[in-house]
């Protein structure tokens, strides 16, 4: 993985060193609290309903074990032994003090991590698929461009005051594991007919109260274009998004309102005068970042699962080996999935002691590699087949072992109203009732993959229109009320989900789940139809009535 | 008369007569004398009479200067007439002194230059005037007139009460608090008589009259004045500075000093006077100088703008797109990019596209809600000065906080990793790209 | 009904405008300000605001039941006790800031 040089360690040391005074000051009384706002969310630090929320980045979802164990430790000394990982694969404490944040930041720094542009109008954390570099069909690994995004993008002198936030996706896969749609840029791995590889552009997508998917901006944007690309259209958005109104500041509605047509033409004519400059990548800067992303010493090995013995042999182990592992691009190796689901818990929380398991797991079995997953689990990229079963091992010691992932509680949840000042409903406790209904294993592989999405307010940090079940958190009157949407997907093939009805308190919710459930279950053609094969092919109708009968 | 009793010890070479023939008539008495407009005779008393042999004509080659030049012509073209050669003249002034001495035949100017030594030690880069215009009048100005004065009781001057409310009050005679009579004939003359005078005796012109300078100093301090303003409301434009230092006298209308917060433009390093003025909507295109005119504005009345021989700015405003400007950035001697509030980022697109694509070279200034943390990028996008008005960002700015970005990430303005030549992306001072 | 709330800076918890006059982490001890009190109530705030180590400074509407004081919303109840799942004591305001001694008083 990507290593700090001297250059980025004196950068990000030079950031500590300039929040650091910029608290001094603030505590001091020099700088009031509307000067101080910008620049301490500058660093990643809000403040929450019950206090500031430090959001440290984890560039594109990847770290190593020093960097997790640094984690648990300022989980552990700062705040109250536990961190929350996010779906923008980037992880955030609850509970710091704004006089210890400077100390937090320079432990950060001396791993070679940071929180600058974790929060702001500018552009964020690059996120990306959490196998990059590992899973089976990858065109490319998405890394090293995903490395020099992080590079162009960090402190951009000129689009560091942007009409809004600004994210970008990219994956290297056809099988988009990034939701890359869903972002303002998503970046898709293409190979033209020469196997020459470059980048399908899209452009616009996002969630928040007005849900888009991205469009095709540019079907092919060769490597040494892509960032000439990229600032092309940063410029003309930072032009011409609206000012005017926060709601309707993203890039996806300067889509919208001018039109995809418009909006290439403006692009296309800004990178003519940009194409070809300084932003031209060079192959052997291209290189130079893709060596350090360079695959680990892998063992030769012709190691693979016997799922059907495993099934009779050792029936537990057989279900983390079915969900909690991806196909790896080398022989005898997988990935495995480490589940931040258990029933019953927050999705996305890790105790400091988790931490340092999957920390030690990483350094032991996974050549010091870690991602973060969009969908808030962590992933050790590179086992031995061989070592799986002691991975399971140790990760059940430390309740990590759930074998959940892609089903039904293995969701997407937001902070919702137990922390989140912005949020209308909880989302924590929902999760919870619905992961505690449908835990039992049986019930759970009945189900096979489903989607559940869970965000507290419209602003859908929770992807709830992402999921194949997505449920929004709003409030009316004083009460948390949840609307119930079907058919999203955040995959290559996006769709936003629709909503089915009116809200329900958060004591339906899991009924209402249940109903859901039953009735893809009773339509489907069979268990290979997941729940979405099912919706396009008989419709809302159904679920609807289950929900609101026929009125 | 408190002036008379003055007792100031006096310089060995400084004759006594002055003050002593002033003692004799009284000044009020000598000020009751003449006609308020009686300039020639006011002139001729002081050359013939009241300081036969001690006097001199301290005179700018300004714009004006040719009358009272005139006068003493007629009266003893071999009166030392003492010009303070600054060494920032405009060459037009420079050439002026030539041909006016010439014609009106002249035999004694001299030029006064200021101390090589101390223009070294004070003013090494030739800027003292941006961060301290008073230091350079004193260098340049008072402390060379000071030295020539040595040899001479009084000295005559050409200026009118017209010209500044500081100078409404003046007398044809003073007596300065050096103990010396200055002598100005021309105190009660208004702009019609000088214009009359000029006409009727077909005196040249200074060569920046004709362009709007109605006051000429030094280049740096001096621009043009518009219809209805006060004739050397061009010198120190923008500064509360009317006077160089070398009047400061009997009247005790001394220019207060310079208060620095009252330097709001940041550049080159320090904190200067700002003579740019603010744009008035209904401005006349052919009355606008030194004004930021907005790209609107100009664009609706290009051809005006563009036929207008005044110093031009263009003030971009958040929304305005400066590609419709592209022809025309060589009129601007500055252009305003503004930032309305600090989250509106688009200035620093308009800033890169004029640096950058347009090629932009003049100053290009940031306005509006400039924070000291925003400084940085503003200069990687090519802005060069600040109109800083927050207090914080100027104490940073002073402080020398964000200063000159040793370390960035990306390429960003025309130089700064040019093509082929990369380490690709980033830049440290002594960084050497390394591989894994 | 009314109290003033707010987060206190260093360790950005929720503090209230309380009876004796001063700041403090304890809803049940706010002082509740009655519509007559408007002008009271703003005051408080302005001085809050004004104060250097208060930030976020709102007004929440309560009800007062048995000694207890109650925000009628959601959001502020769950600011009163923690987040609820599962259950977190609140944050505890900084003493080195001294905002339970730190007369923000009318």
């Amino acid at each position: 993985m990507y290593r700090y040089d001297q250059f980025d360690a004196e950068f990000v040391a030079g950031r500590v060193a300039q929040f650091t005074d910029q608290v001094e000051r603030r505590i001091s009384g020099e700088l009031s609290e509307d000067q101080f706002r910008p620049l301490r969310l500058m660093n990643g630090l809000y403040l929450q309903l019950h206090a500031y929320m430090l959001r440290v980045a984890v560039p594109y979802g990847t770290m190593n074990s020093t960097q997790l164990r640094k984690l648990a430790h300022i989980a552990r000394t700062y705040d109250r032994g536990y961190g929350h990982f996010t779906t923008r694969q980037n992880i955030q404490f609850n509970w710091p003090r704004l006089d210890d944040v400077p100390q937090i930041l320079s432990e950060l720094a001396s791993v070679e991590m940071h929180a600058i542009q974790t929060s702001g109008n500018c552009i964020r954390n690059v996120t990306t698929d959490q196998f990059a570099g590992a899973a089976a069909d990858e065109i490319i690994d998405p890394r090293p461009v995903a490395e020099i995004i992080r590079q162009w993008s960090s402190l951009h002198p000129e689009f560091s005051f942007l009409p809004r936030k600004f994210k970008i996706a990219i994956t290297g896969a056809p099988n988009d594991r990034a939701a890359i749609k869903f972002h303002d840029i998503g970046l898709m791995a293409q190979q033209d007919e020469q196997g020459k590889v470059g980048w399908a552009v899209y452009v616009g997508g996002g969630m928040g109260r007005t849900p888009m998917v991205a469009k095709e901006i540019s079907p092919f944007v060769p490597h040494s274009d892509l960032l000439a690309y990229l600032e092309s259209i940063l410029r003309v958005y930072n032009r011409y998004g609206r000012r005017d109104n926060k709601y309707k500041a993203r890039i996806k509605i300067l889509v919208h309102e001018e039109g995809l047509a418009t909006l290439r033409e403006q692009v296309e004519s800004e990178f003519l005068q940009v194409r070809g400059g300084v932003l031209n990548l060079p192959d052997d800067e291209l290189s130079r970042i893709k060596a350090y992303f360079a695959p680990p010493a892998f063992k030769d090995s012709d190691a693979r699962f016997d799922l059907a013995a495993l099934k009779v042999s050792d029936p537990e182990f057989a279900r983390f080996v079915l969900h909690n592992t991806n196909q790896h691009a080398q022989a005898g190796y997988t990935s495995i999935t480490i589940s931040l689901k258990p029933v019953g818990g927050v999705p996305g929380d890790a105790t400091d002691a988790q931490m340092e398991v999957v920390a030690d797991l990483a350094q032991r079995f996974s050549f010091d590699e870690l991602r973060v997953s969009h969908e808030q689990n962590l992933v050790l990229p590179h086992v031995a087949i061989d070592d799986v079963r002691a991975v399971y091992e140790a990760l059940n010691g430390a309740g990590l072992g759930e074998a959940n992932v892609g089903q039904i509680t293995d969701m997407i949840v937001c902070p919702g109203l137990d922390y989140c000042a912005l949020a209308n409903a909880r989302s924590i406790p929902v999760a919870q009732e619905i992961s505690r209904r449908f835990g039992s294993a049986r019930r759970q592989e009945e189900i096979g993959d489903l989607k559940i999405k869970i965000s507290g307010c419209i602003n859908a940090c929770g992807h709830h229109h992402a999921g194949h079940i997505g449920i929004l958190g709003v409030e009316k009157r004083g009460t948390e009320l949840y609307q119930i949407t079907v058919g999203g997907n955040a995959g290559e093939n996006a769709a936003i989900g629709n909503i089915l009805g009116r809200g329900i308190v958060a004591e339906e919710v899991p009924d209402a789940i249940e109903q859901l459930v039953e009735i893809y279950l009773k339509a489907r053609s069979g268990a290979e139809e997941n729940f979405l094969g099912t919706l396009k092919r008989v419709g809302e109708a159904p679920f609807r009535e289950a929900l609101y009968g026929n009125d | 008369m408190e002036m008379i009793e003055q007792s100031d010890p006096i310089s060995a070479h400084q004759t006594n007569a002055g003050k002593d023939r002033l003692r004799a008539f009284g000044i009020i008495t000598l000020n009751s004398m003449f006609a308020q407009k009686d300039a020639s005779g006011v002139l001729r008393m002081a050359i013939e009479d009241l300081l036969a042999d001690e006097l001199a004509v301290v005179s700018s080659f300004g714009a004006d200067s040719a009358v009272l030049l005139h006068m003493v012509s007629k009266i003893d073209p071999n009166l030392p007439i003492l010009f303070l050669q600054t060494g920032r003249h405009f060459p037009q002034t420079l050439a002026y002194v030539k041909t006016l001495s010439k014609r009106l035949g002249l035999a004694n100017v001299r030029l006064l230059a200021p101390d090589s030594d101390e223009l070294v030690r004070f003013d090494p880069d030739e800027d003292l005037w941006k961060s301290d215009p008073n230091a350079c009048c004193h260098i340049r100005k008072i402390v060379p007139l000071d030295k020539a004065l040595g040899g001479f009781g009084g000295w005559v001057s050409g200026r009118k009460r017209y010209q500044t409310e500081e100078r409404g009050a003046l007398s044809h005679f003073e007596l300065t608090s050096d103990n010396r009579i200055k002598v100005n004939p021309l105190a009660y003359w208004e702009g019609a008589d000088i214009a009359a005078y000029k006409k009727t005796h077909d005196l040249p012109e200074h060569p920046l009259f004709a362009e709007g300078f109605a006051s000429i100093g030094c280049a740096p301090c001096t621009s043009a004045v518009t219809n209805g303003e006060n004739p050397r409301s061009g010198r120190w434009r923008g500064l509360n500075k009317a006077e160089c230092g070398i009047h400061f006298d009997v009247n005790r209308r001394i220019s207060p000093a310079m208060n620095k917060a009252e330097l709001t433009l940041f550049r080159d390093g320090e904190f200067v006077a700002d003579p740019w003025g603010k744009w008035v909507e209904g401005t006349a295109p052919v009355l606008a100088r030194y004004v930021h005119v907005p790209l609107v504005e100009f664009v609706v009345n290009r051809a005006a703008y563009l036929a207008s021989l005044h110093p031009l700015g263009l003030l971009v405003g958040a929304g305005d797109d400066v590609m419709e400007v592209a022809s025309d950035l060589g009129r601007f001697s500055s252009i305003a990019v503004e930032f309305p509030a600090f989250t509106d980022g688009r200035g620093y697109s308009s800033a890169r596209l004029l640096a950058e694509r347009l090629g932009y070279k003049g100053e290009l200034r940031a306005v509006g809600d400039v924070l000291a943390d925003q400084i940085p990028l503003m200069r990687r996008c090519g802005v060069n000065a600040f109109v800083v008005s927050h207090a914080a960002t100027r104490k940073a700015l002073e402080k020398g906080v964000p200063g000159r970005i040793d370390v960035f990430m990306q390429p960003a303005g025309g130089d700064e990793i040019p093509v082929g030549t990369r380490a690709f992306v980033r830049r440290a001072p002594n960084f050497t790209v390394s591989t894994p | 009904m009314e109290i003033v709330t707010a987060n206190e800076l260093i360790s950005g918890a929720t503090v209230y405008f309380l009876t004796e006059g001063c700041w403090g982490a304890d809803i049940d001890r706010a002082r509740v300000f009655q519509s007559e009190e408007n002008a009271e109530r703003d005051r408080v705030i302005k001085r809050a605001n004004a104060s250097g180590f208060l930030i976020s400074v709102e007004r929440e509407t309560v009800r007062v039941a048995k000694g207890r004081v109650l925000a009628n919303r959601l959001r502020e109840r769950i600011r009163a006790e923690g987040p609820t799942a599962p259950r977190h004591r609140p944050q505890k305001p900084d003493i080195h800031n001294a905002v339970e001694f730190s007369h923000v008083s009318l």
